[in-house]
């Protein structure tokens, strides 16, 4: 309870620190907009050759965009101001040690505590795309396939939270090695459904990286209806996912010796 | 004959300086072939019996690695934080060291991605044509200058607002679309190919990889020229009025 008034009030602060620069919200704005309209017109295009790719249809295809939009709109927004670029700010420049000397989790100061809510509007216009691609539909979906749906986007959510505080803590290692530029760029293979990629990058992006329960399994489950062994292996990947992250995060720290005096 | 021995010190600068991030520069190699890649894998599952579109993207990534531009890291980021007023006050145009940066960072990314290139190149059995290959060189090397410039007119916006980088991610959402990663530009529909075939993107990607890979046998080389004159130009002159509008302050 008390994390999420804490997280309320990093929000509110955030928003209105946010709201008072107009132009950074308008380029925003735009940005947004054209970033979600070339990833579907890329698909469009291929629309225009082929009734469906690597068995999904067109509308399944926005169902599953509309859904990584969301997703990548709550990271942009709960998890990258603080988590990007970690090993610079948080250990290089010491930002940690401020952290560590709160009195409230450091794993959640260091990973939660800041907001970005202009990154919102992604969400909104994933939204929006998820409309579209259910009205476009064949058939509107089942009330369990929308509760699915709903579970195994909570379950992709605690999956990214959890891979940014895994590459983060890698920082506690190797302080100088910067894999967020990697990391945000494997993030475009979400945008597609696995099916599509050759195996042994589906082997990875399911196993080891798992982009796949960040929006191919969760739209899957829309448009399909939900199947329980799925379900169960999501919940079971965000909580195994997570207390990784939470073990790795105590065992860096037992590592770090601090960076400012 | 002294901005080439000037434009020479810089490269071999930054090469060395370069050198000592070499891990960043491999996730950078990431970041440039994910788009190709992706593309290779969507129209692959399109058309899984058509060699070209393999040999075609492979050509993509090719070009992309060579012709990669980030100014709006590089010179922007010096507008903010103030140290351009450095550049301005030596001897010598500040576009040689942007210049010198650009070609440094795409000297490392064609050597660390060539493994790429030529291991998808192997696993798709893309077999490429020499001739080919020698006729696309001054349609890349166009290609890099129109990149180049493209992403500088772009940064130089840094003089007016702090948005840059939303700024040159517009700009290469453009090039994604248009200049052929998202889909060969053959794939548009036709209105669309017409407007790509015009705007200068197609120039900075998919025409030098369309002669690289055989599938198209001469381009206009015009069209790539008269675009670098519109951008140059349009480069000149927002920099004249940027650097009338900067002001540093510090020493």
């Amino acid at each position: 309870m008390k994390l999420l008034r804490l997280l309320g009030a990093g929000f509110s602060m955030s928003l209105r620190r946010s709201v008072a620069f107009r132009i950074n919200l308008v380029f925003d704005v735009l940005l947004a907009f054209t970033g979600l309209g070339t990833a579907i017109a890329a698909v469009l295009i291929v629309f225009t050759r082929a009734d469906s790719l690597a068995g999904w249809s067109k509308a399944e295809f926005l169902v599953l965009i509309g859904t990584y939009q969301l997703i990548t709109g709550l990271r942009s927004t709960f998890i990258d101001p603080n988590l990007s670029w970690f090993p610079e700010t948080g250990i290089r420049n010491g930002k940690l040690d401020s952290y560590l000397l709160q009195p409230a989790s450091s794993l959640f100061l260091a990973s939660l505590s800041l907001s970005s809510p202009l990154g919102l509007i992604q969400s909104v216009l994933g939204v929006g795309v998820l409309g579209w691609g259910l009205t476009v539909a064949d058939q509107p979906p089942s009330a369990g396939g929308l509760l699915s749906w709903l579970l195994l986007v909570v379950a992709g959510m605690v999956v990214t939270w959890a891979l940014s505080v895994l590459l983060a803590c890698l920082a506690f290692w190797a302080p100088k090695l910067q894999l967020d530029v990697f990391y945000h760029s494997a993030w475009q293979l979400g945008r597609y459904p696995t099916d599509v990629f050759a195996r042994p990058i589906r082997v990875i992006l399911t196993y080891v990286f798992p982009m796949a329960l960040i929006a191919s399994v969760p739209s899957a489950a829309l448009t399909h209806g939900p199947r329980v062994e799925v379900l169960v292996a999501g919940v079971l990947a965000a909580g195994g996912a997570a207390a990784l992250a939470a073990l790795a995060w105590r065992a860096g720290l037992r590592r770090y010796t601090g960076a400012t005096s | 004959m002294r901005t080439a021995v000037l434009l020479g010190f810089r490269l071999r600068q930054e090469v060395l300086e370069w050198s000592g991030a070499w891990w960043f520069l491999l996730t950078l190699v990431v970041q440039a072939v994910v788009a190709p890649l992706i593309g290779l894998f969507v129209w692959s599952a399109v058309y899984p019996d058509n060699s070209a579109i393999g040999r075609y993207y492979v050509a993509v990534i090719l070009v992309t690695l060579m012709t990669e531009s980030f100014e709006q890291h590089t010179f922007s980021e010096r507008i903010y934080d103030g140290t351009l007023s450095h550049e301005l006050l030596r001897p010598q145009p500040v576009v040689l060291g942007v210049i010198g940066s650009n070609l440094a960072i795409r000297a490392w990314l064609t050597f660390l991605g060539a493994p790429i290139v030529v291991l998808t190149g192997v696993a798709l059995r893309t077999g490429f044509e020499w001739r080919s290959l020698v006729a696309s060189v001054p349609y890349i090397v166009l290609a890099a200058v129109l990149v180049f410039l493209w992403t500088f007119m772009l940064s130089l916006t840094a003089f007016w607002t702090n948005r840059v980088h939303a700024v040159v991610g517009f700009g290469s959402q453009l090039i994604f679309l248009f200049g052929g990663t998202a889909a060969p530009i053959g794939f548009l529909p036709d209105t669309w190919r017409r407007v790509a075939e015009v705007l200068p993107f197609y120039g900075m990607n998919g025409l030098p990889a369309e002669i690289a890979a055989g599938t198209r046998d001469g381009g206009s080389l015009l069209y790539q020229v008269v675009w670098v004159v519109v951008l140059a130009a349009a480069v000149w002159a927002l920099w004249r009025a940027g650097v009338r509008r900067y002001t540093a302050v510090g020493s």
